[in-house]
């Protein structure tokens, strides 16, 4: 190879290379805080609120999980480049990929009805009219999908995650906990409700886990890889970014728990957790123990994760439905050009708004059984995952090699075990 | 007619009607217009054997029958024209080339041509997607009662073309034109959609010169993306097609292994000229010109410069003007298209070119560029150095750039692409 002479000043090089990293640095990220989404919040408050520290440990033990399932995901995006509906119609076929889809499809309308209430639980602290909150929300997140640009929406996406994560951050400081025993719980389980009569410990359990590693958060972090180009050489900054993600989000988690074990766990408040404006309770009931500020600091970030979920679960339901179906990878993306994409988007939400803004309408049981489908269908997920990821002639150097093959399918196992618990219990308790 | 999905899974039985298996996948042929059907694999016992057509009497949505009782699986090879319909095409992408979109493949229709069965369409439309599903006929009946058709959508094979790597190889080495008699830029959105895998295949099924047209009209980051995953060969191929100026830019933009090493298998004077190039800040003339314009010397004669034009064969952009210019290489004249065709062949050029051209210094920043193609109406401005020699040239196209919004039209609704992060 002949050495050419470089007598130029580089223009852009530096920029790309900084965007290159910025680029890699982010799926994770906004996955991580998409999970935290209205009804992760509300898990996760409730959990405070009736076991105080004692379920912290699930909080560690399901990050370590998402850490292995969203790094699978990535990876399969890497080295494929294409989301998971597509793959699993080229692997499995258009049966189950059409069970897949609808599936998700159903489920995620329920996560996108838990989405609508959260931000109106949030907005009602504020005294706006929960039909309001919800045509405003409607409004903004169709707007910004169909009008706005996705290149910064993804920026918009990672501060609004930071800064829920600073809002509970804020609200877990103002309620003075007791950090010696939430340390203690977070690295040892304890097990004292365990035993207790009908499960609902148990039944936590598999709710704290269930809000965090879910169906449309394996596609959206597939897709999100596979949308931004990302090779296999982003492999380790993409695991990165997956394990920056996944302890972000437990974090987060940590803090709301924190909150609402120290100013309410411990002072023996007790709150309707049958009720979808139970975060809004959750946040009055924390005003006299951890002052105003924590009561709107805790609104605001659930407001804030209610509209980043809005944002993250219509998308990555289209994104799935169109890939699976091969529908309007068109020219020009006008809405006339891609009326399915769009359609479906704005039909999501508009149905799920529906919910929320017709008094009277079963909300809890809606987003009840979407989470009961949700738990059902990710082990269908996870087996897909894990059989493609292992695929030589699929994923070339990037297949799972032993250890990653023991790890995720042991995960797999476990989730499976957990998700059928969830189902049963859900069922025999409603 | 039959389509492929419903003889995938039916049974084969032998001339006496014996059961042997059942039908797993079907082997076509790629060369002809409709590819014809060359073999059948069987599955028998949990393996599959493969049989040539010609011992295959009869195959419809009720089985194959086989006109042979003996089966010889010895003699059988796929041979490297040959792909499985099954295997390598069901639900896979493919572009559709008139529609020029990618698309999925729901099933493939096979006809009987000539006596025998042949590959004819690509079935992308929901009865497609009903039929794998088993609902076809109950969703018609469905859809009759409120007055609805089911849509439906073939695209004739000769209109389609896989992005699989392993298929757009195998379709290379036949005569086939498909992508490469798209407009570049309408190839350039079809790869955009692309995932990165895919993307190296149809550069890979496309000649040089039709790989630098597309790749010209994609976003830069695109473009980085696509040549950090070529080989580098064929990367320095492609960017000596390219416009010198475009080449410039994409050469930039590269991580510093991947210039060095594209740079060093370019043709030396192509990467002496992208090198200069690279020189000029972004936003000055000489960071938007391009070194490709035609110059002759005043001496010659109106016929003699056309005939050097017809020589030269410039591209499109830079015809129009001839640039007049001194031993020294001083811009001292420019003549136009239509001063040359209108004069009479003997005039010297000298007698009738404009002898003050205007032009703008390498330094001059894309602004002054815009502005005196707006006031003089031109098509191209040259681009001197300091001591007035000629450079290169701005032509109109890449003076306005800056004139337009970036996304001249509304970008993909991706997830998230970068377009955020690397914008120009």
């Amino acid at each position: 190879m002949k050495a050419p002479v470089l007598g130029f000043t580089p223009r852009v090089v530096n920029r790309v290379r900084f965007a290159a990293i910025l680029g890699v640095l982010g799926p994770g990220l906004v996955s991580g805080f998409a999970d935290n989404d209205a009804g992760g919040i509300t898990t996760y408050s409730v959990a405070g609120v009736k076991y105080g520290y004692e379920l912290l440990w699930v909080l560690l033990a399901s990050q370590i999980v998402l850490f292995f399932t969203q790094e699978v995901g990535a990876r399969l995006g890497l080295a494929t480049g294409q989301g998971l509906t597509g793959l699993v119609r080229e692997r499995f076929g258009v049966r189950w990929v059409t069970f897949l889809t609808i599936t998700m499809l159903v489920a995620n309308v329920g996560s996108i009805v838990a989405e609508f209430a959260g931000t109106a639980a949030a907005l009602s602290l504020f005294n706006v009219a929960p039909a309001i909150s919800a045509a405003i929300a409607a409004t903004v997140v169709i707007l910004l999908i169909t009008r706005g640009s996705f290149g910064k929406v993804q920026y918009l996406f990672v501060a609004v995650g930071i800064g829920v994560s600073l809002a509970y951050f804020a609200s877990a400081l103002m309620a003075h906990p007791d950090w010696g025993n939430a340390f203690h719980s977070l690295v040892v389980p304890s097990l004292a409700h365990a035993g207790t009569t009908n499960g609902a410990y148990w039944l936590a359990v598999v709710a704290t886990v269930g809000t965090t590693i879910t169906p449309w958060g394996q596609a959206f972090i597939q897709s999100y890889c596979a949308d931004k180009r990302l090779g296999p050489e982003d492999l380790v900054g993409e695991r990165l970014d997956v394990g920056l993600g996944a302890l972000l989000t437990n974090l987060i988690a940590g803090f709301i728990v924190v909150a609402c074990a120290a100013a309410l766990f411990s002072h023996q408040v007790t709150i309707d957790t049958n009720n979808p404006n139970a975060v809004a309770k959750i946040a009055e009931a924390l005003r006299p123990f951890a002052g105003d500020a924590a009561q709107y600091l805790f609104a605001v970030g659930l407001l804030a994760a209610s509209f980043l979920g809005l944002g993250v679960v219509p998308l990555t339901s289209a994104y799935a439905a169109c890939e699976a179906f091969g529908w309007e990878t068109g020219v020009d993306w006008r809405f006339r050009d891609a009326p399915a994409f769009y359609g479906l988007i704005i039909f999501f939400i508009v149905i799920a708004a529906f919910f929320v803004l017709i008094p009277g309408l079963p909300l809890v049981q809606v987003m009840f059984m979407a989470q009961v489908v949700n738990a059902l269908l990710l082990p269908f997920v996870l087996v897909f995952v894990m059989v493609l990821a292992s695929d030589k002639k699929l994923m070339g150097p990037l297949a799972s090699g032993r250890f990653l093959q023991v790890v995720g399918w042991t995960g797999t196992a476990l989730l499976v075990v957990l998700s059928l618990t969830l189902a049963v219990s859900s069922f025999t308790t409603f | 007619m039959l389509y492929l999905s419903q003889a995938i899974g039916r049974p084969v039985r032998d001339k006496l009607g014996e059961p042997i298996g059942q039908v797993a996948d079907l082997i076509v042929a790629i060369g002809d217009r409709y590819p014809p059907v060359t073999g059948i694999v069987v599955k028998t016992n949990g393996r599959e054997i493969f049989l040539l057509w010609q011992s295959v009497s009869s195959l419809d949505a009720a089985g194959a029958v086989l006109s042979t009782t003996a089966i010889d699986i010895s003699k059988f090879h796929q041979r490297p024209n040959e792909i499985r319909l099954k295997q390598d095409l069901m639900d896979r992408q493919i572009v559709d080339i008139d529609g020029r979109k990618v698309v999925r493949v729901n099933d493939l229709r096979l006809d009987e041509v000539e006596g025998a069965l042949h590959l004819v369409a690509v079935d992308v439309g929901a009865s497609g997607l009903l039929r794998r599903l088993g609902i076809e006929r109950p969703w018609r009946v469905l859809a009759r009662g409120i007055h609805r058709g089911v849509p439906e959508h073939y695209i004739d094979w000769e209109d389609v073309d896989p992005v699989e790597r392993t298929i757009a190889s195998v379709k290379l080495r036949v005569p086939h034109k498909g992508l490469a008699e798209l407009h570049p830029a309408d190839l350039a959105t079809i790869i955009d959609q692309l995932s990165r895998n895919d993307r190296v295949g149809v550069i890979a099924s496309l000649d040089d010169e039709a790989a630098a047209d597309a790749i010209g009209e994609m976003e830069p980051e695109t473009q980085v993306d696509i040549f950090e995953d070529l080989e580098p060969e064929r990367a320095a191929d492609i960017l000596e097609e390219m416009d010198p100026d475009e080449a410039a830019d994409l050469v930039a933009d590269l991580s510093d292994e991947s210039r060095l090493e594209i740079l060093g298998l370019m043709e030396k004077e192509e990467a002496e000229e992208v090198q200069e190039l690279m020189t000029y800040g972004e936003e000055t003339a000489g960071g938007i010109m391009t070194t490709e314009f035609v110059a002759v010397p005043a001496d010659l004669t109106a016929a003699e410069t056309i005939d050097r034009l017809r020589e030269l064969e410039p591209d499109a952009e830079t015809i129009y003007y001839v640039y007049v210019t001194d031993t020294d290489n001083k811009l001292v004249g420019v003549l136009s298209l239509r001063d040359l065709i209108v004069s009479r062949p003997e005039n010297c050029i000298s007698t009738f070119m404009y002898a003050e051209p205007v032009a703008v210094k390498t330094g001059a920043s894309q602004k002054e560029v815009t502005d005196l193609v707006a006031r003089y109406n031109l098509l191209a401005v040259p681009v001197v150095d300091d001591e007035g020699r000629l450079e290169g040239i701005v032509t109109v196209d890449d003076a306005m750039d800056t004139l337009m919004p970036q996304p001249s039209k509304r970008r993909i609704p991706r997830l998230f692409s970068r377009s955020g992060t690397a914008e120009r």
